[in-house]
């Protein structure tokens, strides 16, 4: 398969997972139906935006408004709309994400600095 | 596989993260300065005053040296956002003693991010940060001559007056 040699998993969960591209050095999302593609920044303040919801409020605020959390895909002209549930699991799969990609860092680091 | 990482960028979260907060501290800082100048202005200490404009706008610069640095490091710098900062203060001289203390706050948080970044192992922000290191030095030795002023010149009948004068000439020596 062509994909293989430009397509890495980073990571996955029951709802989704992400992969690196390699020739686009896009961070591409799966989660449920929809499929992101983000640059190493845009992940990165996506992350964040989505970190910050405040969970504690969509538990205890019976306003209907509070029952869903719409947040904005850098530069995609793509929306989440994410329930509870969705943003815990989000969020996990975003920072094992991002565990990925720090171990990927930390491990070029180890293996390139010295040239052999 | 690549490291998308570090082509984008060489600091590591935790730096970037300490970095946006001391831009959010040097805001603070102008901002209180420019509330210094505003108490000092309308009674009627107007060399004090122009001192403290002038502190408010270095502030606002070491903020924007700090923001240019996070961007040519490729990360994003975050436009802070200043909450209210007081404007009431009780005399002349507690100005300045909470200008000095303001300083060294300033002073113990640039020297907790080189920890940071020799902990990290980051040595271009350690040496990005060494401009910082010797301004607090030179901010602090006129944040305590300013004090020192009301001691050396006192505060009684034009001793106000006199200091208010000084407290100009700290930073503008060539002036009369
Ligand atoms: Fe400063
Ligand atoms: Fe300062």
């Amino acid at each position: 398969m062509k994909d293989s040699f430009t397509l890495h998993e980073l990571y996955r969960t029951a709802k989704g997972f992400t992969q690196q591209c390699d020739l686009t050095n896009r961070i591409i999302l799966t989660f449920g139906e929809q499929v992101i593609a983000f640059r190493y920044l845009d992940f990165v303040s996506f992350r964040r935006k989505v970190d910050r919801v405040n969970l504690h409020d969509m538990i205890f605020n019976l306003d209907d408004a509070y029952d869903f959390e719409v947040i904005e895909a850098p530069k995609s002209n793509q929306q989440l709309v994410l329930t509870l549930c969705d943003l815990v699991q989000l969020r996990d799969l975003l920072s094992g994400t991002q565990f990925a990609l720090d171990l990927n860092s930390m491990l070029h680091e180890a293996l390139y600095t010295y040239a052999s | 596989m690549k490291d998308l990482q570090r082509l984008r960028t060489s600091l590591k979260e935790e730096v970037e993260l300490a970095l946006n907060a001391q831009v959010k501290m040097e805001a603070e800082a102008s901002s209180k300065y420019l509330a210094m100048a505003s108490w000092c202005e309308v009674n009627g200490y107007l060399y004090s005053a122009k001192y403290f404009y002038k502190q408010a706008e270095e502030e606002r610069e070491h903020m924007l040296k700090i923001f240019h640095y996070l961007a040519d490091q490729g990360v994003m710098a975050y436009s802070p956002e200043v909450g209210p900062v007081p404007h009431d203060y009780p005399s002349f001289r507690s100005i300045f003693e909470a200008a000095l203390q303001s300083e060294i706050n300033v002073t113990h948080s640039i020297n907790r991010l080189v920890t940071l970044c020799r902990r990290v192992e980051d040595y271009a922000t350690e040496n990005f940060l060494q401009w910082f290191v010797k301004e607090q030095v030179e901010e602090e030795i006129n944040a305590r001559r300013a004090l020192e002023l009301f001691d050396v010149i006192g505060e009684e009948g034009t001793g106000r007056f006199q200091i208010d004068r000084y407290v100009y000439k700290i930073t503008h020596l060539d002036v009369e």
